[in-house]
């Protein structure tokens, strides 16, 4: 079985001022997260060939004080190995099997030339369409 | 920006139809005003025949019992047809019939013209260009000889900022969501908005059927819409859930 482990420490102290003297007997939270991967074994599907299913599950552990809370999320799921041994098994768990990957929202910004997105009817966003397109006509 | 662009080469006009804004940028260096005067001619005509806002429309005559379906103009049956193919291939998730009992194709309207005003660019020898409708676009080509189309999908809490970005030459892109103006898609099935997810893009060949498959996996929800994503043929998508989890089919053409 083949294990990747990455670790994420964070420790997120309660803001306090330094000079508070009570500081030091407040409690503090801690939090712990770990994301391991685990591959589970080769299963043979019928006489079609072998099939392997992985994910990665984050495991978060909250301790404030002496209270610790444990949370575990499957956080991806790929399967590296399905029965593809001829076109026709290749085509079918390509539509068959559903093969997500999973992660966190997180925001970039880009150079871009077009924003797809919900529909906006306002008159402002396609105002300001319009000048931002104007103005990149003469950046 | 990673590359100076003095003055792009083409053309850029900006419309209201349909109560959306559509942006035709072509980056060819051909003329190409005639071409975006019949593209918008076009529109107008689609806005003309298929809104249900307006009362002398092919849709509102239909929905009045004025016109019969299979009287209409061949681009309405021909829109219609499809729709009801939609609702089969959508497990009914995409359904033109409103609460109320009157149909409004519009889910489908928006995409099937898109797709047309491209094959005018095309017809028009143009090769790249990208067009818009209110967030949902086809784009073919280069934005500029040494670089492909960027575009960016928006991040659903954060307008300001994208939350992946597709490279492509050659790509129809649709994302349904409810954040930009509340809640306007709703699941057939429950008669309700969903909930616990903010948006739902589809890339594949054709914003007509990239656009309602969108909002079809919209209205499914979030147990559901990643899972059905995942077996669509020739199609990519990206589900993003309330809880701020995204979900990719593993082709998504995000770098």
């Amino acid at each position: 079985m083949r294990k990747s482990i990455t670790v994420l420490l964070t420790v997120a102290a309660l803001a306090l001022p330094i000079a508070d003297a009570t500081a030091a007997t407040r409690a503090t939270t801690k939090k712990i997260v770990v994301s391991k991967r685990f591959t589970g074994s080769v299963t043979s599907v019928d006489r079609w060939g072998d099939l392997q299913v992985t994910i990665v599950v984050r495991k978060t552990t909250t301790i404030t004080g002496t209270k610790k809370r444990v949370t575990r999320k499957i956080t991806a799921v790929s399967v590296p190995t399905y029965p593809n041994h001829t076109d026709r098994s290749i085509y079918i768990n390509q539509t068959a099997l559903p093969i997500l990957k999973a992660e966190a929202l997180r925001a970039q910004s880009a150079n871009i030339n077009m924003v797809s997105g919900a529909t906006d009817s306002s008159d402002a966003f396609a105002q300001s369409l319009q000048s931002a397109i104007l103005k990149a006509k003469h950046a | 920006m990673s590359v100076a662009v003095h003055e792009l080469p083409g053309i850029r006009r900006v419309e209201q139809i349909m109560g959306l804004p559509v942006v035709v940028d072509v980056r060819d260096d051909d003329e190409a005003g005639p071409a975006l005067d019949q593209l918008f001619d076009w529109l107008r005509w689609v806005d003309a025949t298929f809104s249900t806002f307006k009362e002398d429309s092919e849709i509102s005559r239909i929905n009045r019992g004025d016109l019969r379906r299979k009287d209409a103009h061949s681009d309405v049956r021909q829109v219609l047809d499809r729709c009801d193919r939609l609702r089969d291939e959508t497990d009914g998730y995409f359904d033109m019939r409103t609460p109320n009992g009157s149909i409004d194709p519009a889910g489908l309207v928006k995409g099937w013209a898109v797709d047309r005003a491209a094959a005018i660019l095309d017809g028009s020898g143009l090769h790249n260009y990208a067009v818009s409708a209110g967030g949902d676009m086809r784009v073919l080509g280069r934005a500029i000889p040494d670089l492909a189309w960027r575009v960016g999908i928006q991040h659903p809490l954060d307008r300001q900022q994208v939350a992946a970005v597709v490279e492509t030459t050659d790509l129809a892109i649709a994302t349904s969501g409810a954040y930009a103006r509340g809640d306007h898609v709703w699941n057939p099935h429950s008669g309700r908005a969903p909930s616990g997810i903010l948006s739902v893009t589809i890339v594949g060949r054709e914003l007509g059927t990239a656009d309602p498959y969108a909002t079809a996996a919209f209205a499914m929800g979030p147990e559901r819409a990643p899972h059905w994503t995942a077996r669509l043929v020739g199609h990519e998508a990206m589900t993003i859930l309330a809880d701020e989890t995204v979900f990719k089919t593993g082709g998504f053409p995000d770098e």
